[in-house]
């Protein structure tokens, strides 16, 4: 049985595309006031845990979906 | 339901010792909890890891089991997108919302209205909260009771009032502290007993190969297909509960505020946060998840053994009895009521504090004493569960709890959450929008549920079914109304000055830095010192250490400083927030006064571990 796009890549698509979104707009403000300070070398720290989870979650979606398709 | 009592005798023994257990333990912290800040705050002292295990206790309710399963055993793997979604809103929180709270020292989120906005705004929100506190206890109980009553073998009211009565007793005597460490029990019990399921269900098919051949492709998705079916799609599940649902949960829930404050330092908070949802999470998904995922791999490798058209309510309970032998089967049903008791107590502990910081303190009685504040909030917490028990019998007049839960969330949660979001993320938002957004954004709300054809251009293609339109998607419309509404009135009225809201905004995060040190923070890294304390005579709130370590931690003078307990598995309940005094020439010591000691708990002989906060 072939899934439809709809039901497999698009909803992933939106989930990381409108997600997406708010969540660079959430970086470009705390970076943009400071509240994450690059010059802090706790706050750089911080700032890569957040591109990590973005990155992380993508990744877990991705493989399941994957997985679920191969199967 | 099952229409017969399940379980055995053995089963409800390990239940009532379970109680038993957990009233014993929760009563015992009581003795930490001597002022409103320890009862409510937990004195500002604990670690992130325990600050991560109680927001899982917090938000994993017994609700999350039996609804998470019943979609799980409906649609598969999808059930775990509620989950899996909250990332995209760490920066605004971790950066934003949590430094706020922190530094600018509010008791409440009603607290933060009133002085971000005016009291017309405290007010409406001190309403809101406290409805959908109350509300939300009182859904609690209804799914633990109705999970229980079958097995106890009692009547489901009779259910509902025993353990509000066992909720109330160690509440009112524990405070925050209670909560935190019943939490920290109850968050391992109820995560060990969903994996725990999750491995005896495997085992009762014959291992994770049969488990993966016997689910659909459809079934092994991890989000929901795009817009159908109409009371369950992705789209709509992203806007309610990953939108509306997780800025709620971060930003509004008191109680989950409430242990964030509770958190040493905003770094400490910071760590609980990315933790839980990083790594917690997605544990917790297959926790609440993996007896529905069972329950339809059993329909489809032993035809019979359970009724592919059952209730999907009852997948849990249905589940959990056939895999597990007596008495295992009792432990699992009192996971349940970990999760639905660690909700509960936050719930109860941050109504009480929404009560006495927004309603009692500032208008009835300001001049009383701590401890007189402390005694009402115990009688409050009291109080607000009994109100929980007496609306259970409302919330059970809905079709289902599922139903009760999803009306109660679209009903309360977006107003906050859009004035929240607009209060800190845009200076420009003004008093009159904030209560237009109440009241306006409210009213917009209530004519979008009476007139779904104004749902429809958010909809996403989704089908708008008769009787039950738009379950999930009504959810960006309210969103979208209230956010106009927000927006429109800011536009046309004026803004407090900047140097009203100092530290209220994300514009201004070193301005709230500022009110919480009293002074400019001292940003140079250092290092932690150990030290053994000794007792100083003084009447101030500094602590007394040498030049040396003062230069180790890259402090001065004037400097916050957090001393702590060195053994790392008390988690800081023995630790206190002071100031750096005037320093000595005795490295490795430190001074402070009788107070201190008693407030920090410290015991004689013991090293503390001394940092730099901020």
């Amino acid at each position: 049985m072939i899934l439809e796009f709809s039901r497999t890549w698009l909803p992933y698509i939106y989930l990381y595309g409108v997600g997406g979104i708010f969540f660079l707009v959430g970086l470009w403000i705390i970076l943009r006031y400071r509240s994450l300070n690059l010059q802090l070398k706790r706050d750089r720290s911080w700032f890569r845990v957040l591109l990590f989870g973005f990155v992380w979650y993508a990744m877990i979606h991705a493989v399941v979906i994957w997985a679920a398709l191969r199967s | 339901m099952l229409g017969e009592t399940v379980g055995t005798g053995l089963d409800q023994i390990v239940i009532i010792v379970y109680f038993a257990g957990i009233l014993l333990f929760g009563s015992y912290f009581g003795r930490y909890a001597k002022t409103t800040s320890d009862f409510f705050f937990g004195g500002r002292r604990f670690a992130w890891w325990l600050i991560t295990v109680s927001i899982v206790a917090t938000g994993v309710g017994s609700h999350s089991f039996i609804k998470y399963s019943s979609k799980a055993f409906e649609y598969g793997f999808s059930s775990t997108m509620t989950y899996m979604n909250d990332w995209f809103f760490m920066p605004f929180f971790m950066f934003g919302w949590l430094p706020i709270i922190y530094y600018t020292r509010v008791g409440s989120i009603p607290e933060y209205f009133e002085r971000r906005f005016n009291r017309t705004a405290r007010g409406l929100a001190t309403l809101m909260i406290l409805l959908y506190m109350i509300g939300y206890i009182s859904i609690g109980f209804l799914t633990l009771a109705t999970a229980l009553y079958q097995i106890l073998g009692i009547p489901l009211m009779w259910t509902v009032v025993v353990i509000a009565v066992l909720t109330a007793v160690y509440m009112h005597f524990g405070g925050q502290t209670s909560v935190i460490f019943t939490d920290l029990l109850q968050g391992f019990i109820l995560l060990f007993a969903g994996l725990f399921l999750f491995f005896l269900g495997l085992n009762y098919l014959g291992g994770f190969d049969v488990f993966w051949d016997a689910l659909s492709p459809q079934a092994k998705l991890p989000l929901a297909d795009f817009n159908r079916p109409p009371d369950f799609n992705f789209v709509g599940i992203f806007w309610q509960d990953g939108f509306a649902g997780s800025v709620g949960f971060l930003f509004l829930n008191q109680g989950l505020i409430m242990r964030f404050m509770a958190a040493r330092s905003v770094n400490e908070g910071r760590k609980a946060a990315a933790i839980n949802v990083l790594f917690v999470l997605p544990v917790s998904a297959i926790v609440v998840s993996n007896a529905g995922w069972i329950g339809r791999a059993i329909v489809n490798v032993f035809p019979g053994t359970i009724d592919p058209n059952l209730d999907p309510n009852d997948i849990f309970v249905e589940v959990t009895n056939l895999v597990a032998r007596p008495g295992v089967f009792g432990f699992l049903i009192a996971a349940l009521s970990a999760a639905l008791m660690s909700t509960v107590d936050t719930l109860v502990n941050a109504s009480a504090a929404v009560f006495v910081n927004d309603i009692y303190r500032p208008i009835v009685k300001k001049e009383r004493s701590d401890h007189h504040f402390l005694e009402v909030a115990r009688w409050v917490s009291v109080g607000v569960t009994a109100l929980g028990v007496l609306l259970v019998p409302v919330f059970n007049s809905f079709e289902t709890i599922y139903e009760a839960h999803g009306w109660f969330h679209s009903t309360f949660t977006p107003p906050l959450v859009v004035a929240v979001f607009l209060g800190v993320f845009w200076k420009r938002f003004t008093s009159a929008a904030v209560i237009a957004t109440f009241t306006a954004g409210a009213g917009l709300m209530i004519l979008g549920q009476l007139f779904p054809q104004l749902v429809t251009p958010f909809a996403h293609g989704i089908a708008m079914q008769a009787g039950k339109p738009y379950i999930y998607i009504g959810a960006l419309y309210n969103i979208f109304v209230c956010t106009l509404v927000g927006v429109v009135v800011s536009l046309v009225t004026g803004s407090k000055p900047s140097k009203n809201i100092k530290g209220l905004t994300i514009f201004d995060i070193q301005g709230a830095r500022e009110i919480f040190k009293g002074g400019k923070p001292n940003d140079r890294e250092g290092e932690k010192v150990m030290v053994n304390w000794r007792e100083a005579d003084g009447a101030d709130d500094t602590v007394g250490l040498s030049r040396t370590d003062l230069d180790t931690m890259a402090a001065e003078p004037g400097d916050l400083v957090y001393l702590c307990d060195r053994r790392k598995w008390l988690g800081g309940l023995k630790s206190l927030h002071s100031v750096m005094g005037e320093p000595h020439d005795e490295p490795g010591i430190v001074y402070m006064t009788n107070q201190q000691v008693k407030r920090g708990l410290f015991v004689k002989g013991k090293v503390l571990v001394v940092e730099k906060e901020m």
